[in-house]
């Protein structure tokens, strides 16, 4: 019997040892590449983002935000602050809880570093879709997407490579979708310009257009108010395929609402709103530019599906009487769309 | 001929075995690594990195020491390639573009528009490791089964100028783990020997359902078995020889009420030559009718401690086990048991 261990532990002691050692190895050929970020590390940049948003939120100051946020979301959530600090109204700010539901992080062979997350907001009952990035390596990480879904909006779900991380797709690459995400974007600021092009644009007028062009109407329909409005689509910068073959894609538009009013006429916003806020005087006698950026996540289905808006988010970034000139991301002030009102 | 391939195959496999963790426990000796340098390295920038080709080894123990003159601040970190390459874009550095042990670095200039980096190597979280000092830094660190690239960066505004950087590497623990290996191997050796011999006791061990119980049955003339101990063997002049026993299914039990029958065994395996052919292994279970014999005036076992014989003629049926347990039965047992059993007289309770 004791032998017969003995010659158990002998074969035991080989196997162990000769396998659960590491032994050192040549790598060999490999990719040079790196996950965007680990589980640690998101964890700990959201616990980091909690605490600067509760600070900003506390002080109705927005500067902090800006260690935290960048581009379209920081202009609008700085708008929104401004907005709520020139009114005195802590409540304009949003407070709901940051809770991570989902976390997509793909592998890049350089940098800007980039990671999809899901946050849901139970208070007001919605989930939103945000984009981190890292654009240097001595860059920290900004918020840099924000739009937002209902609660219950299905997210499609997204391919994953061999090794369980989310794969990017290029803006540019329409292989297995109707068209690329940079084409979706421009399709849909030529058909918000223009509802004329619709027909021929290859998207569905979903429920985004039609909110967009109702407000659109509202404000044309202003007695002896000329009004215009023009959207223009920014570069795409994030896109990732969905496991249907297609793609999500988020993508920023840039809304510039423009009111040409006669001398007789005035028009102001609603007490209270982020235009208002903005052109305390309204208009009257001269022109006067709101500007808005708008995001929006676009699910481009795999195959021949048109694409449609899952998720969106915008404000007023931006407001001037009497020039006519583009958004300057120096300059940004206001949330939230309003409707204007004309009177003599 | 199986024996003599596993008995072969342990040899050289542990020959080879103990030869690697000879020559790692001599080559690393006793803290587990290789050391070269101080190296110096002609840095006149504030940078020196490894390329992605240069650390192509995984599970390597890297130790690194770096150091300046003048005790300028100079900082040593591991990092993905990714994150270090974009670290160095556009400033003037020096690549190990390739490296070779002991110390056979290929360098590489760099140019950049920049002289130093961007950030302080200090406030970056995405080292793997790193090590800041004044006048040198040292850092320790397994090669990880990714592309990663090292890095020496001067702190502040100062620079790299009269670097010397010494290496060492290894296995963490490589010298123990040499020593477990030789002996591993010598075992192995040590076995695979044991096995050419034919040793019993290794041959048992490595058949998969041998039976770890040793019986000793003593088979009379008759052919009757008899249990016999160890001390018992040892007392005695016995041949003993060895057969390999096999459990089969075993018979009902005639003595519970649940059917629940005691393993029987029957041997099986080569005849024992010059023994007679023990005729108790006819069926499933085996019955030695026990007689006890009237009185003939001499001195029977049962009588010998001055007890009078119990029985006249009346038969007392014993079943024994394949433990050489006696279970007694009576005729009407006997009876229920039908045609299952084989009813043998004892000879030596007839006598």
């Amino acid at each position: 019997m004791m032998r017969r261990s003995g010659a158990a532990v002998l074969a035991t002691s080989l196997i162990v040892g000769l396998t659960g050692c590491s032994v050192p190895h040549p790598r060999g050929e490999q990719t040079i590449d790196k996950v965007a970020a680990t589980r640690d590390q998101v964890a700990r940049l959201y616990e980091d983002y909690r605490e600067i948003r509760n600070a900003a939120t506390e002080l109705l100051d927005p500067k902090p935000l800006s260690t935290v946020e960048t581009g379209p979301v920081l202009a609008i959530d700085t708008g929104s602050f401004a907005v709520a600090a020139k009114l005195n109204r802590q409540g304009e700010v949003e407070t709901g809880p940051i809770d991570v539901a989902r976390v997509e992080t793909p592998r890049f062979a350089k940098y800007p570093l980039w990671f999809f997350a899901v946050v849901r907001d139970a208070e007001r009952g919605v989930q939103k879709l945000q984009v981190f990035e890292r654009s240097t390596a001595v860059d920290p990480w900004l918020l840099t997407a924000s739009p937002e879904a209902l609660a219950s909006t299905k997210i499609p779900g997204l391919r994953r490579d061999g090794t369980g991380h989310a794969v990017t797709v290029e803006p540019d690459d329409a292989r297995g979708m109707t068209m690329s995400a940079q084409q979706a974007a421009e399709a849909y600021a030529r058909v918000l310009t223009d509802p004329d092009t619709a027909a021929g644009a290859g998207i569905v007028e979903d429920a985004f257009i039609r909110q967009m062009r109702d407000i659109a109407e509202t404000n044309a329909s202003l007695d002896s108010v000329t009004f215009s409005q023009t959207w223009a689509a920014e570069p795409v910068r994030y896109v990732l395929r969905a496991s249907d073959g297609g793609s999500l894609a988020f993508v920023t538009l840039l809304r510039k609402d423009q009111y040409i009013v006669p001398v007789d006429r005035k028009i102001t916003w609603p007490a209270g709103s982020p235009q208002q806020a903005l052109l305390e005087d309204g208009i009257q006698g001269s022109s006067g530019n709101l500007n808005y950026y708008h995001q929006i996540v676009i699910h481009l289905p795999g195959g021949t599906a048109k694409p449609r808006v899952i998720a969106q988010y915008g404000g007023v970034v931006q407001g001037e009487v009497g020039l006519d000139q583009a958004v300057d991301d120096a300059t940004i002030l206001g949330t939230e769309s309003g409707d204007a009102t004309a009177a003599e | 001929m199986k024996r003599t391939v596993g008995g072969w195959a342990l040899i050289v496999l542990g020959c080879a075995g103990a030869l690697v963790g000879l020559a790692m426990a001599i080559l690393l000796g006793p803290d587990g690594r290789r050391t070269t340098g101080p190296h110096p390295v002609p840095v006149e920038g504030s940078v020196l990195v490894t390329g992605p080709k240069a650390l192509d080894w995984v599970d390597v123990r890297v130790d690194i020491l770096a150091e300046v003159p003048a005790s300028k601040p100079v900082f040593v970190g591991m990092a993905s390639t990714v994150d270090v390459d974009d670290y160095v874009k556009g400033v003037q550095h020096v690549e190990i573009s390739r490296f070779s042990t002991p110390w056979q670095p290929e360098l590489r200039d760099v140019a950049g528009e920049q002289l130093t980096v961007r950030g302080a190597p200090t406030a970056l979280d995405w080292w793997l490791a790193e090590s800041a000092g004044l006048g040198g830094a040292n850092l320790s660190v397994t090669l990880p089964d990714e592309p990663v690239s090292l890095a020496v960066v001067a702190i502040g505004s100062s620079n790299l100028s009269g670097l010397n950087i010494t290496l060492a590497y290894g296995i963490k623990g490589g010298f123990y783990k040499g020593i477990g290996l030789l002996l591993v191997g010598a075992g192995a050796m040590l076995a695979g020997r044991m096995v050419l011999r034919g040793d019993h006791a290794l041959e048992e061990g490595f058949a998969p359902d041998a039976d770890d119980q040793v019986v000793y049955v003593l088979v009379d003339e008759d052919g009757v078995e008899h249990v016999l101990s160890e001390a018992e063997v040892e007392a005695g002049e016995f041949d003993v020889v060895t057969e390999e026993v096999v459990v089969v299914e075993s018979a009902p039990d005639p003595s519970t009420d649940d059917g629940e029958a005691p393993d029987v065994s029957v041997l099986e395996g080569p005849d024992v030559s010059g023994q007679p052919d023990p005729v108790a292994f006819a069926g499933p279970g085996t019955v030695v009718e026990d007689v006890v014999v009237e009185d003939t005036g001499g001195q029977d076992a049962a009588s010998a401690g001055g007890e009078e014989p119990s029985g006249g003629t009346e038969a007392i049926y014993v079943w024994i086990d394949d433990d050489g347990v006696e279970h007694e039965l009576t005729e009407a047992e006997l009876a229920e048991l039908g045609d299952d059993f084989e009813i043998v007289d004892d000879p030596e309770d007839d006598r």
